[in-house]
């Protein structure tokens, strides 16, 4: 994975999603939703985008632990990072619906990459 | 390169083998035939208890490490902390070894240690409120913790040192499956 990564922060810890996973991301409230495969997620801070994250597998104990789906393991800076798996992101992230889908496409935009609620588009910048 | 501070070490409980009087000249590191180096162990104060771990797993002292919980993780999981670069599991001990929390459960130390299978050991940060002592625990003195429902095999028994019972910990079993 070396297509670089969107870097957000939830519940005090930090996530990425690798940046080819990432369908839509969207101002909600004071946080964000970030849409993937799975759903939507929270996020309550964009951290950035990041690239070349070294990343180690998560361990027996963290599994034991936490029993949660994650590609790797990384640190961004000094803050330990946890890369989550698109198709099955851990459930603490899972706690919104997903933002409505953009629902015609001959609906008014003032721009083609944000509806109308601020949902940025894959592919969009 | 890992960080390094100094040990914080506490006041010790006793400074020898259990059952034997403290050598007034403190404790002194053995001079090792391979059973003895297997036998000591590093004593910690973790909530009401102590708890006693391999020395040969335990690789760094520091006072506590800045912690990132991770949503969703069983209570006895703190939280992710970096160390030299690498990413430490920095799991309660007293919740491992079944001890009632302290008055004052503020985790000031941290023991880096190995866990888990030889074959598959890897480090890990044990939240503790104390390092204490380093003794000698042959076999013989840890009685089995009959009892105590530790978690699957993790207090590998009990062993009274200098008139206090202490919980031994097998860190091998840390990383199997419950």
């Amino acid at each position: 994975m070396n297509g670089g990564f969107l870097v957000v922060r939830r519940g005090g810890a930090t996530w990425a999603v690798a940046h080819q996973e990432v369908q839509g991301l969207a101002g909600r409230g004071a946080g964000f939703v970030v849409r993937v495969a799975a759903g939507a997620l929270a996020a309550d801070e964009v951290l950035g985008v990041t690239v070349g994250l070294r990343l180690h597998p998560a361990g027996g104990v963290l599994r034991r632990f936490w029993p949660e789906a994650a590609r790797g393991l990384a640190v961004h800076g000094t803050l330990p990072l946890v890369l989550i798996d698109a198709l099955a992101p851990p459930r603490a992230l899972l706690e919104v619906e997903p933002p409505p889908l953009p629902s015609s496409p001959s609906s008014p935009s003032s721009s083609p990459a944000r509806d109308a609620e601020g949902v940025l588009e894959e592919g969009s910048s | 390169m890992a960080p390094t501070t100094d040990p914080p070490f506490a006041s010790p409980v006793s400074s020898s083998s259990p059952g034997s009087p403290a050598s007034p000249a403190g404790w002194e590191a053995p001079a090792a035939p391979q059973g003895r180096v297997e036998a000591t162990h590093l004593l910690v104060r973790a909530g009401e208890y102590v708890c006693a771990l391999p020395l040969a797993a335990v690789r760094q002292v520091l006072r506590s490490l800045p912690l990132y919980p991770l949503p969703g993780s069983a209570p006895e999981l703190k939280g992710l902390a970096e160390f030299g670069g690498d990413l430490l599991p920095v799991l309660d001990l007293a919740r491992l070894a079944r001890a009632p929390q302290g008055a004052n459960p503020t985790f000031p130390v941290t023991v880096v240690a190995w866990a888990g299978p030889p074959e598959s050991r890897e480090l890990v940060g044990l939240a503790a409120d104390a390092a204490l002592d380093v003794v000698v625990l042959p076999a013989a003195a840890v009685l089995p913790a009959a009892g105590i429902g530790g978690d699957a095999g993790l207090v590998a028994g009990e062993a009274l040192v200098a008139g206090q019972l202490v919980r031994v910990i097998n860190l091998q079993a840390l990383g199997q499956g419950s």
